[in-house]
């Protein structure tokens, strides 16, 4: 057995290759470095710009190579002021929030389901699930929206939060997160006598915590920063999401400045998430590849 | 054969009633989801395309009308050819660059954490805000013509100019957003790469290039093209950052596939029309996926 681990250490390398292997690595790592000081200007300088446009005053900007001699709240506090932008707001927030939840709940659900249980056509399912991968959102757009205002559901939450929740990735992501559980959980728990629902509460939503976190904060995105669909089916200002509002913004060609405050406002939930959990999002990607 | 390893107690009446059904139970809220909103719509979008399906709701058959109408339309040739366009500027571009970022984080040997999550940095916003920056970015009093302005040039056209020049300043838009993912991806990829292949390189005098081109090209291959087919099914659905940057001109010049899906259905309510092609996007990532698995099908045998 202990045949195939770890090879010893390779037996001295002669010590002055070693040594000239190190210092051409170091030169070449400032190059890097360098290289890679250009590539982070290239990502985060627009971040910065939103934020210096935000806080100066209309008209006194764009020479861009340096700061504003002035500085001032006024962006800011106009775009808060006027009730459309706090209304955006708290819709995006219903949007992605209400989302997040029915999605992770309903998705563990079936995962589980695909993953622990053996019920008629329960293969057949899961590939037509996963079928509908295939079908860009794009594609449906028309035929889901005279779906959904045959049902009244323009201009309403149901109609722009509901027809977002079946998400395939979701479901899958959550399936091959169960099966890979240990087997004995399951058994000791059929033995202790647990009904179905205990076991789903106490064994699979606590053992999926990791996922389920990873999951949340990729839905929360896709819907924060969702566009088409809200466009298409929020059509009064009062049911504007973020995006959406924003684009108006843009299109109404309302002063500059005013228009970088609320993109610097809109931005902020997703940079707290990014400042809190980039670790934990950038793994997931490598290891699950969910993808935006 | 399991059921005899763990020996379940006497199956009681509980048991045997619960136990069918309980599947179905589970995953009944995601299957009611999925019939409704996308399985129906599936299929209603290739049923709406043999009808003339209006806003009012009312609609006859017509046959094969609307892809009769779509292959006499220059519009829709015009939209495929900007969108295959924008892809052939968008995909290698996103590559390159997904790669280049890669292969250093791989190699920095401090701070890769910090380089790692500012590069990362854009992937968390929207499409629309990365639209709003870039517009002030290329804008004739922006930051890039500010920049040009002092060494005597420009200002250049970004999002005014030909096709070419706004189809690649649209790409870069889209390559600043999202190439952290690819990268990511990539990354995950260079981590794979045996360690000692490596060093035996090293030992036999490989240069850094030599390396790069040698063994890691190759080993990172079916990473690639993973990295490859994703892109470019992205680059096909392109819309949001066209729609908010130039509304699909100058003179239709950005006018692409979803654009025009949108711009028939939601500017002219022509919605048969507007799931013909609907199902036209559809067919062109089904070609693509198809591609995908033939060549990797291919490699694997």
């Amino acid at each position: 057995m202990t045949t195939l681990t770890a090879p010893p250490a390779p037996a001295a390398t002669s010590s002055a290759a070693t040594g000239r292997r190190r210092r051409r690595r170091s030169g070449a790592n400032v190059w890097l470095t360098v290289l890679l000081i250009l590539a982070s200007v290239f990502t985060v300088v627009p971040f910065v710009a939103v934020f210096v446009l935000a806080i100066t005053p209309e008209g006194a900007q764009t020479i861009p190579q340096r700061l504003p001699d002035e500085v001032t709240l006024d962006n800011l506090s106009a775009v808060l002021s006027a009730s459309s932008f706090l209304r955006w707001t708290l819709n995006s927030f219903v949007y992605s929030i209400v989302s997040v939840v029915v999605i992770l709940l309903t998705a563990a659900m079936a995962g589980y389901a695909f993953a622990r249980k053996r019920f008629p056509g329960s293969n057949a399912l899961m590939w037509s699930f996963l079928a509908t991968l295939m079908v860009p959102a794009q594609a449906t757009l028309i035929p889901m929206f005279v779906l959904v205002s045959r049902m009244e559901g323009v201009n309403t939450f149901w109609g722009l939060i509901v027809p977002t929740l079946a998400n395939s990735q979701a479901v899958f992501l959550m399936r091959q997160f169960i099966k890979g559980l240990p087997d004995d959980l399951f058994d000791a728990a059929k033995i202790d006598g647990a009904g179905e629902w205990t076991v789903f509460w106490r064994l699979v939503l606590p053992l999926t915590k990791p996922v389920l976190a990873t999951l949340g904060i990729f839905v929360f995105l896709w819907h924060w920063n969702d566009f088409l669909w809200p466009l298409v089916i929020a059509q009064t200002d009062e049911m504007r999401t973020l995006t959406v509002g924003l684009s108006t913004l843009n299109a109404e060609t309302v002063a500059r400045a005013r228009i970088m405050a609320s993109a610097a406002i809109s931005v902020i939930p997703c940079l707290v998430i990014f400042g809190v959990l980039q670790r934990y999002l950038v793994n997931s990607i490598a290891t699950t590849g969910l993808k935006g | 054969m399991t059921l005899q390893r763990t020996a379940p107690p006497r199956p009681s009446w509980r048991d045997r009633v619960r136990d069918p059904g309980w599947g179905l139970i589970f995953v009944l809220p995601m299957l009611v989801l999925f019939v409704i909103f996308r399985f129906v719509p599936s299929l209603g979008a290739l049923g709406m395309s043999f009808t003339d399906y209006r806003l009012s709701g009312d609609f006859s058959f017509v046959g094969a009308e609307n892809y009769r109408r779509l292959i006499e339309d220059d519009l829709f040739f015009d939209s495929l050819r900007v969108t295959l366009l924008y892809a052939l500027m968008y995909v290698p571009l996103t590559l390159v660059v997904s790669l280049g970022t890669a292969t250093m984080l791989h190699h920095v040997v401090r701070g890769r954490g910090l380089f790692r999550g500012l590069l990362f940095l854009p992937y968390v916003t929207s499409f629309v805000m990365a639209g709003i920056i870039w517009i002030w970015i290329y804008d004739s009093n922006g930051l890039v013509n500010g920049v040009l302005d002092r060494f005597g040039l420009g200002p250049a056209p970004f999002l005014t100019g030909n096709q070419a020049m706004v189809l690649g300043s649209l790409a870069v838009v889209s390559v600043w957003k999202s190439f952290g993912y690819s990268m990511l991806i990539l990354l995950a990829g260079l981590k794979n790469i045996p360690e000692d292949v490596m060093e035996a390189a090293t030992l036999d005098g490989a240069g850094a290039w030599a390396k790069f081109r040698r063994i890691t090209l190759p080993l990172l291959r079916p990473v690639i093209f993973f990295v490859l087919v994703i892109e470019t099914i992205v680059a096909f659905q392109v819309f949001d950052t066209i729609y908010v940057m130039t509304g699909g001109g100058p003179a239709r010049a950005s006018y692409g596939l979803v654009y025009m899906l949108y711009d028939q259905g939601f500017k002219f309510f022509d919605f048969g029309y507007a799931a013909t092609i609907g199902v036209m996007l559809f067919l062109v990532v089904l070609v693509i996926s198809l591609v995908q698995r033939y060549v990797l099908d291919r490699e694997n045998t």
